[in-house]
């Protein structure tokens, strides 16, 4: 086989894979929700398909597809059909920059860093793209000629944007810090020594705290879920929804939590790098990002089932009073050690 | 009128983070106690003499129902379940029942017919399972209802024990 022919059966494969890996990592999150919650509560969970339940994603995505999508009277329908499309895509589209690995050595050949696009303004890219997923939530919340969604919608829009700012900022210091925009970059400048005292949660512990706390917001899961906020909307956004289309908002809100978790693990725990062992081959490294972005979608989990929501008011305070002047000030704060330091 | 007096928060409680790590690690040693569920059908339900399932005609030793066809249960029944018709019989208890049904959709089970019976034919069983997929065959009729008296022993010697209050040497 000629090399370019190579070079694009290397890429279709790679590009698949993420594709087919990032769904079925939100397939099996849906699970993994159900399982903690439960056991959190003193529950079982879903034990009834396959062995302890692990076939429930399966199951639920076979119900899905068999029920029926109701559109409400008066609804808007193009748009109705719209919203879960543009839910769920940009959370999918983000996937494309996140490097899982570092570069991969198969058939004594090397592929590349693991990553649909070793993209140079990645991060820019993925904020750009990740905050278009809002307009899902808010043309879902507007389409569906209900009151409830539209209020759902509207809060999110108006979180988004207070949550938004504080994340940029956090991450601007981490930028400031590797001196890149590149994930890879910023990834290898903190697993290059194999030193995890050179990851960032130990130089940025403020911005780690408050891209932690911002990511929750950005993907509306508690406690800052007031595009849902069952007590007051039903269900937000979604409550109009049914069948498949509803089963793709998941989807979205799966995957954002991926890609944020993944986020996080490139800019403050250093990636692919594997503790004291710099030169970890690909596979090594790529189970290490596994295991620390699990780590962090079980964070995600944990904090749904043990925090209670905010008030509106308080999810405002919080985000334009706290996190915003903190996240100036810690910038401000790396901007001079780095001038004078 | 009530005033709520808000308590003050220390400066750690509005730092609002220690007390999140507090309930994060609550709910973590949460994870490993085990679940209090019951798991319905693999784990049944406790049961004993006193559990009061669907009523059962008792069938004695020699074969025959003790009913005698009074009615009494008939008339005691407060849902109208239990629907009777007499016939006669050579044994010396002259009548039994020909048709004896119970409409399980309707039985509330009450224990009102065990109460009423005078001759120790229907007791409460310790059946409680019931499903089936058409409304008619919810309408149990005596080949249905029947248990030998040895099955429900325990059931009828409860009855007798906590009826032995009431009965009075001469009575009996």
């Amino acid at each position: 086989m000629s090399p370019a022919l190579e070079n694009l059966a290397a890429i279709l494969i790679r590009n698949s894979l993420i594709l087919f890996g990032i769904i079925n990592v939100a397939a099996v999150m849906t699970l993994v929700e159900r399982k903690v919650s439960a056991w959190m509560q003193y529950r079982h969970g879903p034990n009834r398909v396959g062995p302890w339940g692990l076939l429930q994603p399966l199951a639920d995505g076979v119900k899905f597809i068999f029920k029926e999508v109701v559109i409400p009277y008066g609804a808007n329908k193009p748009l109705f059909l719209l919203a879960p499309a543009m839910a769920a895509v940009p959370a999918m589209m983000t996937v494309a920059v996140v490097p899982f690995a570092n570069d991969v050595i198969l058939f004594d050949r090397n592929w590349g860093p693991l990553a649909v696009s070793d993209l140079d303004v990645g991060i820019l890219y993925l904020l750009a793209i990740g905050s278009m997923s809002v307009y899902g939530v808010i043309l879902a919340g507007w389409a569906s000629n209900s009151k409830y969604s539209l209020l759902g919608g509207l809060r999110a829009s108006a979180q988004m944007i207070s949550y938004e700012l504080a994340l940029i900022l956090s991450i601007l210091a981490v930028i400031a810090l590797a001196g890149s925009v590149n994930l890879k970059e910023i990834a290898l400048a903190q697993a290059a020594s194999g030193n995890p005292l050179d990851w960032f949660i130990f130089k940025q512990p403020l911005a780690c705290l408050i891209l932690i706390v911002a990511a929750f917001a950005e993907t509306n899961r508690h406690p800052f879920d007031f595009a849902e906020c069952e007590p007051e909307l039903v269900a937000g956004f979604n409550t109009e929804y049914s069948a498949m289309k509803w089963a793709i908002f998941f989807i979205g809100e799966y995957s954002a939590m991926t890609v944020m978790s993944s986020l996080a693990v490139v800019l403050f725990f250093g990636g692919w790098s594997v503790p004291f062992w710099p030169e970890a081959p690909w596979y090594v490294g790529f189970a290490a990002f596994g295991a620390k972005v699990s780590c962090f979608l079980f964070l995600f989990v944990w904090v749904r089932w043990t925090l209670p929501r905010f008030r509106f008011d308080q999810l405002m305070r919080l985000g334009w009073k706290v996190m915003l002047p903190l996240a100036l000030l810690n910038l401000l704060l790396t901007g001079a050690f780095l001038a004078f330091g | 009128m009530v005033i709520v007096k808000r308590k003050e928060l220390s400066f750690l409680e509005r730092l609002y983070i220690p007390e999140v790590l507090r309930g994060l690690s609550i709910t973590f040693r949460k994870m490993f106690v085990k679940p209090i569920t019951r798991q319905y059908p693999e784990e049944p339900l406790p049961k004993d003499e006193v559990t009061r399932g669907q009523p059962r005609l008792v069938v004695k030793d020699d074969g025959a129902v003790a009913c005698v066809s009074c009615g009494l249960c008939e008339a005691a029944c407060p849902a109208y379940a239990i629907t009777i018709d007499g016939g006669e019989t050579d044994r010396p208890i002259e009548r039994e029942p020909v048709r004896f049904d119970i409409d399980m959709l309707r039985c509330i089970l009450c224990g009102f017919c065990e109460e009423a019976c005078p001759k120790d034919a229907i007791f409460m069983s310790d059946e409680l399972e019931l499903a089936d997929t058409s409304r008619a065959a919810l309408v149990y009729d005596m080949e249905k209802l029947k248990r030998p008296a040895s099955a429900m022993k325990k059931r009828i010697d409860y009855v007798y024990r906590i009826n032995d209050r009431w009965r009075t040497p001469s009575s009996t």
